[in-house]
């Protein structure tokens, strides 16, 4: 069967009266959990598995897909209001949604935020069906040495994500570093600062870390600063229009992150958190204000936003062409796959065209029907900050805990999440940036895994890193986006 | 007006909070539902006087999606669904640790007959490699249910056409071959290698082997950053089928049932005797009563031989392999030992 005609039988599949309803199920129930800090995709699809028994396995799928796109759509609401991103895919949305939030423009920020992910989702949704059967070639393409590289690339964010003091920021990386090490290493077995803990086994997971340093920080900012005048605002939500001049400076990102944003997700293990890093980086990179980035700038709102669910839709590529899960949530899909008797892999688009097709035509409805029903929604949301201080506050608490316990319903991860609390408000107190240890958390491990994958292939001869066209054009990237900015500095003293 | 927005606004946050930390009571009473349709005559037959008195909890020491959660999952659906057993079966998920985290849970559950969770080699392995103060000898082996098989693949085009190949070249240059596996060194997927590789002659403290998490084992493999890919047989079928990888050798007995699978040659008949088995089984914990052994081991007697679990069995690509207790601790033994060698010899024992 050729593509065209597996398309429309996709397209067949996908606007039946079923197929519509279950994905606006998918995508509503899926912008909820989203919303809630700590309730992911993953816990969310493997719950829906054994409910999913019984039903037409592509109506299924379309569900699940759903449920995946509408959390990282949904999880922008609360890193913008709340400081609190409970998808790591989120993390770079607070950066510049919760200064705009502060500054009382939340409705603004959601409003941004929901367009932004609707343009990247739909533009990756077009990609996705005219170049998945291409781009599974691109997906296997990264080999170790291609991974350490683009994180390598990854990392060059840190001088980007430091306000003021850079060797703070570079601390504050490594500190990072050092904490996404706990646990048994992978590529020896050995356990690694776990002090016989068993806890500790697994290491910490990301929503420990981005919870206490973000949301539990903040909580203990805003309740030391109580006669702080800057936090008024937090109180107004503002207009949620957006004038010319926001759509104009939207555009660019939105434009070059969808794309950007779509190869990254392509990747299996980069994802969307490493997608949403690199726009925000890039942007900046080219951006002629890059100061306002950090403090409520447009584009650094919409470059995140926009890359995240780019590379949502770009996860399906090694999934549905290839059976190769890239992240957490494609790994419980797959099973899902397997338990409703589909086995994705090569021969998936030849054997099951309404399943390949199917998914990825009910995309752009699902991606409609998220914004039909963010938009109107932003005003109710935004008005959480109407809530009464004390009471949002003690909120926040409840729904970081709800949120660390669900991973793995063990009490040890609450203490690690108050932990981490303190240590992000000691942080602030002595202006060491969080953002730089996030980052470094998130792309420690990978770092390290391929580091080491590469140097065991290569029998530990380094120029693997160099022989290998894609690792060297990303090291030479990440070299210029160093070079670069110190050449401007040295100009400008001349001048 | 506003005050009753915000009130219903956060009488809808607080529902979604009940949602979400009732994911677990929620399967229960799925499972629950799904059974109570049938009756309880079945029940009659089984020797021990000893009946459940509460609902039952089936751990899974792993995260939601993996063989342990699928294999848990499953069996506790044809429990309730059959009628084999009529209390409410549920599945949580306790993960961490590679199982140790789970283990440790259990075991704080002596003698409690509700408890049970389900096992294969790495409650064997994780102890050995001194990941886990917990070993399969602390806990009550009820009965083994599925057994699952090893197989090593490599890229189509690959200079390989036997095992025996691969392993000639292993023997000359240990230094050219990477070996690729989901798990870490001294876990499932580098042991199962290694242990058919001594069998072969192969010097294995040589052996090259990387970790890669998360689907990267098959991707490396197909991108030719490594060159041998140790994984689950069912793992490799729809890359085999799509011409992208060939599978050199499995580690069962005979040759599978099945389309694909039954093309695939095992070590045995290619002259390295050896087999590896990865058996799924289910424990109670520690010190668990003669009585309540014996009604689960019946129970799950009368699961193995179901046609609904035969059709699960198919559908997964998973073999028969039902141990009663007694038979299972012998295997066990077994296995411990002859395991444990091998990790001296690696150097990974603990």
């Amino acid at each position: 069967m050729g593509s065209i005609e597996g398309i429309i039988t996709g397209f067949q599949t996908a606007f039946n009266i079923e197929s519509i309803l279950f994905v606006m199920l998918g995508v509503f129930a899926g912008t909820i959990i989203g919303m809630l800090p700590g309730l992911g995709p993953i816990s969310a699809i493997a719950v829906m598995i054994p409910m999913t028994f019984g039903m037409d396995p592509s109506v299924a799928l379309i569900m699940m897909a759903g449920v995946y796109y509408g959390a990282i759509f949904g999880g922008s609401t609360s890193a913008i209001l709340l400081n609190a991103p409970g998808v790591s895919g989120t993390v770079a949305t607070a950066f510049d949604g919760y200064p705009m939030a502060q500054q009382g423009k939340a409705g603004k920020a959601l409003a941004i935020a929901a367009i932004s992910s609707f343009v990247g989702g739909t533009v990756s949704v077009i990609l996705l069906m005219l170049l998945a059967p291409i781009l599974s070639s691109v997906a296997i393409s990264f080999g170790p040495p291609a991974y350490f590289a683009l994180m390598v690339l990854g990392l060059t964010a840190i001088a980007s994500l430091s306000e003021g003091s850079t060797i703070k920021a570079l601390i504050s990386a490594v500190a990072g570093f050092m904490v996404v090490t706990i646990g048994i290493d992978p590529q020896s077995g050995t356990q690694r600062y776990t002090f016989g803990n068993v806890n500790l086994l697994e290491g910490l997971d990301f929503l420990v870390i981005a919870l206490g340093l973000f949301a539990l920080a903040e909580v203990c900012t805003l309740v030391l600063k109580r006669k702080d005048q800057s936090f008024r605002n937090l109180h107004n939500i503002g207009s949620l229009k957006l004038t010319k001049k926001d759509f104009k400076e939207m555009s660019g990102p939105m434009s070059r992150q969808s794309f950007l944003g779509f190869l990254i997700g392509v990747l299996p293990g980069a994802g969307a958190t490493i997608a949403s890093f690199i726009a925000y980086i890039s942007e900046k990179k080219i951006a002629k204000n890059p100061e306002e980035f950090g403090k409520g700038s447009v584009k650094g709102l919409a470059a995140p936003e926009t890359a995240n669910n780019a590379a949502t839709s770009g996860a399906f590529v090694p999934l549905l062409s290839l059976g190769i899960p890239g992240s957490g949530t494609t790994a419980v899909m797959l099973g899902a796959f397997l338990v409703l008797g589909v086995q994705p892999g090569p021969m998936l688009m030849t054997e099951r065209p309404e399943i390949f097709w199917g998914v990825i035509a009910s995309m752009y409805i699902g991606n409609i029907f998220l914004l039909i029903l963010n938009l109107p929604l932003i005003p109710y949301f935004a008005k959480v900050l109407k809530i009464p201080r004390p009471l949002l506050i003690s909120l926040v608490i409840i729904f970081s805990m709800i949120g660390v316990y669900a991973v793995s319903f063990n009490t040890f991860d609450l203490y690690m999440l108050l932990l981490f609390g303190v240590i992000g408000f000691i942080m602030r107190l002595f202006a060491f940036p969080a953002p730089p240890f996030i980052l470094a958390f998130i792309l420690g491990g990978m770092l390290e895994q391929s580091l080491r994958q590469s140097l065991t292939i290569s029998n530990g001869d380094l120029m693997i890193f160099l022989t290998n066209p894609i690792s060297s054009a990303l090291l030479i990237l990440s070299l210029l986006s160093f070079v670069f900015p110190l050449i401007g500095q040295i100009r400008k003293r001349k001048g | 007006m506003k005050k009753y927005l915000l009130l219903s606004i956060l009488a809808m946050m607080l529902f979604f909070v009940a949602c979400g930390s009732g994911e677990n009571e929620e399967e229960e009473e799925a499972t629950e539902a799904s059974g109570s349709g049938s009756d309880s005559s079945d029940s009659e037959d089984v020797a021990s006087d000893w009946e459940p008195e509460e609902s039952i909890e089936i751990v899974a020491p792993a995260g939601a999606g993996g063989g342990w959660d699928t294999t848990a999952r499953m069996a506790a659906q044809v429990f309730s669904e059959e009628g084999i057993i009529d209390q409410n079966i549920g599945v949580v998920n306790k993960e961490g640790g590679g199982g140790a985290v789970g283990w440790a849970y259990i075991a704080g559950f002596e003698g409690n007959p509700h408890k049970l969770f389900v096992a294969s080699p790495p409650i064997i392995f994780i102890p050995l490699n001194g990941q886990s103060e917990y070993s399969y000898e602390d806990f009550t082996p009820i009965s083994n249910l599925i057994a699952d098989y090893a197989a090593f693949a490599v890229r189509e085009d690959a200079e390989w056409d036997s095992i025996n190949d691969l392993f000639d070249d292993m023997k000359e240059d240990p230094e050219s071959i990477t070996v690729v596996g989901a798990s870490s060194p001294g876990s499932m997927d580098h042991m199962q290698f290694v242990q058919i590789a001594k069998a072969a002659g192969v010097d294995i403290s040589k052996i090259k082997y990387v970790s890669a998490q998360d689907g990267g084992g098959l991707t490396q493999l197909l991108n030719g950053s490594v060159d041998v890919y140790s994984t689950g047989v069912a793992e490799t079928v729809e890359q085999v089928r799509a011409g992208k990888i060939k599978v050199l050798g499995v580690s069962s007995e005979e040759r599978l049932e099945g389309d694909v699978l039954e093309d695939f040659p095992t070590m045995i008949e290619q002259g390295i005797d050896e087999t590896f088995i990865n058996w799924r089984g289910f424990f109670g914990p520690p010190n668990m009563e003669a009585d309540a052994l014996a009604y689960y081991e019946a129970k799950f007697k009368e699961l193995s031989d179901s046609d609904a679990f035969a059709e699960i069995r198919k559908q997964f690509g998973w073999e028969e392999l039902y141990l009663t207790s007694e038979e299972y601790i012998q295997f066990l033994d077994e296995q411990n030992e002859s395991l444990g060698n091998l990790m001296d010899e690696l150097g990974l024992g603990n």
